[in-house]
């Protein structure tokens, strides 16, 4: 497994090279001048912007710049924006708030997706198997700009103008600490939430029509055990990997979300970025996510031989 | 019936106590108890295209020590039977319209369903057909081993492995104590039917219903399987149900067969008399099919036709679409199961047939 986990990791390096290469070009595609961005509708010194266009090396040629980025970033130098904040600070202040923020996003999908999911698959065809899916398809229909702010609204703002509950911030506060990040958790995780009831629904009704299943009951193992130990177990493999997916996912898919929640994380900084033209930002913050996903991946992969024996990797 | 059949349970109602006394010790189980006692079962399927009658009207017993083969076709209603039993059949869509199961005199289809799930396992155990579907692909072989004792008796997860292990020596796998960590899909298929065996003896049941367990096995460990289950079965004096199709596996081991055809029983018999002297015709052609080493040369004779839709059995007899000896009684008429005389008119014991025709089947 050793040798296997190496080549993934050396499969994953051109992954990187071909991403960095992407994003960095089409940042240098943009239109419109980082330096004129740093002023905004003032008139700016055509010495200062000399100065500064010869820092960044802007009047480069972009492969020499590219190149100048790579070698830095091989040394660990993920460069400066054009306000002088090294990079690697700019991602150390916004990842932690992503990061909780995902992993808040996926203990809800997990909890509520799976349960609704075994819940509607042991009561198939009934009631609540319909409830299940037509919310999930609604969830699924209604874009997360919408569901953020209507949830903002209802839940934030109305439970406690109306009803005095004042559990969930209306939008990210330091002080309210973990709190902060469930409405916006939820939100996240609602459409991923959605598909993961379903999968799981799917899943299990397959796995429940499997000959193993009808040994256990024929064992006489009570339904719970059949359920969660001979069932679940086998059906959680689609899961996972569609769990380990999302998380890359999350993790840079919370533009909207931390927009609507105003959290200082990864998605709002990679949103300023691209509208400032801070090139050096925008590149560090997708390697890093790029990263995440390839290494989310991995894990997933090898989650795989935990969770079934006869996968072996050589 | 004897007193032995004799309901355990008291005035107490059906508490976790009344679960305990069900069947009683081991001890109890001498050969020629009543262990099984099926009473015109009836089962229908509800299916988009109308209902299937996969079971009407079985009934059969089996007692302490002894072994009862079922045989049948594909659809003939033999392993519905088996899962109306085990109570692991699929409801909806199946359903018991009527009948009775009686296990030691206790009726299990009224039985609450905490009582039924003590008596699946522990009392009756079941071993499929195919070990490799039927055992979990996720689990080693030694948790689903250990399962039944940690399960049924609350053993620890240390003493639950040792029992796996003993078990897996008892059905004779090699190096058990190294294998017994492994997964169904590293064994061979003998070794697997194996573990199926060493699962439904765990508990050391009463009654056994092994479906068609060797199938799926080549010949060779056929033999190998069905040698293992026999000498088990009479180490515990265990009760035995063989469904099957293939007469070579019934005639060594089975002491009365039971043939069905489209949900009936056709015909009861010991099985060296059902062998020598079929009495009904369906079973005549099975036994006439049979490949035969003194008929070299010759073709195969088959039964012309296929087994009837259980959503339209013919009337009458469902068998007279396929009968030799077809007659107008057959599509009008249907055949009670009446007990088969002698030449002289004794009774033959344990003899009976379901074909207007019995007597010359019989004798002709």
């Amino acid at each position: 497994m050793g040798r296997y986990v190496v080549r993934r990791i050396i499969q994953a390096i051109p992954v990187i090279l071909g991403a960095t290469f992407l994003i960095y070009a089409l940042v240098f595609l943009l239109p419109g001048d980082p330096i004129a961005a740093l002023a905004g509708e003032k008139r700016q010194d055509p010495a200062v912007v000399a100065v500064l266009r010869d820092r960044y090396h802007l009047d480069d040629p972009f492969f020499v710049q590219y190149w100048d980025y790579l070698t830095g970033l091989f040394k660990g130098d993920f460069g400066e924006d054009y306000r002088g904040n090294q990079v690697v600070d700019v991602m150390q202040r916004a990842f932690p708030y992503t990061i909780n923020l995902a992993f808040v996003a996926l203990a809800i999908e997990m909890a509520v997706g799976v349960t609704a999911g075994v819940v509607a698959a042991l009561r198939r065809g009934k009631f609540i198997d319909n409830v299940v899916l037509i919310s999930t398809l609604m969830v699924i229909s209604i874009p997360v700009f919408v569901i953020g702010f209507v949830l903002q609204l209802v839940i934030g703002v109305k439970l406690n103008t109306d009803y005095g509950i004042d559990f969930f911030p209306v939008s990210f506060n330091e002080e309210a600490g973990f709190r902060s990040y469930l409405l916006p958790g939820y939100v996240l995780a609602s459409t991923s939430l959605a598909y993961v009831a379903r999968l799981t629904r799917t899943s299990l009704i397959e796995v429940m029509r499997a000959d193993y299943v009808r040994t256990a009951v024929a064992k006489g193992l009570s339904p719970l055990r059949v359920v969660v130990r001979h069932g679940l177990r086998n059906a959680l493999i689609p899961i996972v990997t569609f769990l380990g997916m999302d998380l890359g996912g999350l993790m840079g898919g919370a533009v909207i979300t931390e927009g609507i929640f105003n959290i200082p994380g990864v998605g709002h900084q990679l949103f300023q970025s691209v509208y400032l033209r801070e090139r050096t930002i925008v590149v560090g913050i997708v390697s890093a996510l790029v990263m995440v996903y390839l290494f989310a991946n991995l894990v997933v992969d090898l989650l795989y031989a935990v969770l079934d024996p006869r996968i072996r990797y050589e | 019936m004897t007193d032995m059949t004799k309901p355990a349970r008291d005035g107490a109602g059906p508490g976790p106590d009344a679960v305990q006394v069900i069947g009683g010790g081991r001890e109890s189980l001498v050969p020629g108890t009543p262990l099984l006692e099926v009473d015109d079962l009836h089962i229908k399927f509800h299916t988009r295209d109308g209902v299937a009658k996969a079971v009407n009207g079985v009934s059969y017993s089996v007692a302490a020590g002894e072994t009862l083969a079922v045989l049948g076709e594909s659809g003939s209603g033999k392993s519905v039977t088996a899962q109306a039993i085990m109570g692991i059949l699929d409801m909806p869509p199946g359903k018991i319209t009527k009948g009775s199961i009686r296990f030691r005199g206790e009726d299990l289809l009224t039985m609450s369903p905490k009582a039924r799930r003590a008596v699946r396992g522990r009392k009756i155990a079941m071993i499929f057909q195919d070990a490799l579907s039927s055992l979990n692909p996720v689990l080693s072989v030694g948790y689903q081993l250990g399962e039944m004792f940690r399960v049924h008796q609350g053993a620890g997860r240390k003493e639950a492995k040792e029992k796996a292990v003993e078990l897996m020596e008892r059905v004779r796998i090699p190096a058990a104590r190294q294998r017994v960590g492994d997964y169904p899909h590293q064994f061979s298929g003998g070794m697997r039917q194996r573990i199926m065996i060493a699962m439904a003896l765990a508990l050391e049941p009463d009654l056994i219903i092994a479906d068609e367990p060797t199938t799926a096995l080549d010949v060779t460990v056929q033999a190998q399987v069905m040698d293992l289950l026999a000498e088990l079965q009479a180490e515990f004096n265990m009760g035995l149900i063989l469904i099957t199709h293939d007469l070579g596996v019934v005639a060594d081991v089975a002491d009365k067969i039971a043939v069905m055809y489209a949900g009936r029983i056709v015909e009861t018999a010991p099985v060296h008399e059902l062998y020598a002297r079929p009495a009904h015709p369906y079973t005549k052609g099975l036994l006439n099919s049979i490949p035969r080493l003194d008929q070299k040369g010759q073709n195969l004779y088959a039964i012309q036709g296929l087994p009837p839709s259980l959503l339209r059995i013919p009337s009458g007899c469902a068998f007279n679409p396929r009968c030799d000896r077809v007659q107008d009684v057959c599509h009008t008429e249907l055949p009670r199961l009446v007990p088969v005389l002698d030449a002289e008119g004794a009774d033959l014991p344990g003899r009976r047939s379901a074909c207007h025709f019995w007597k010359e089947t019989l004798h002709g």
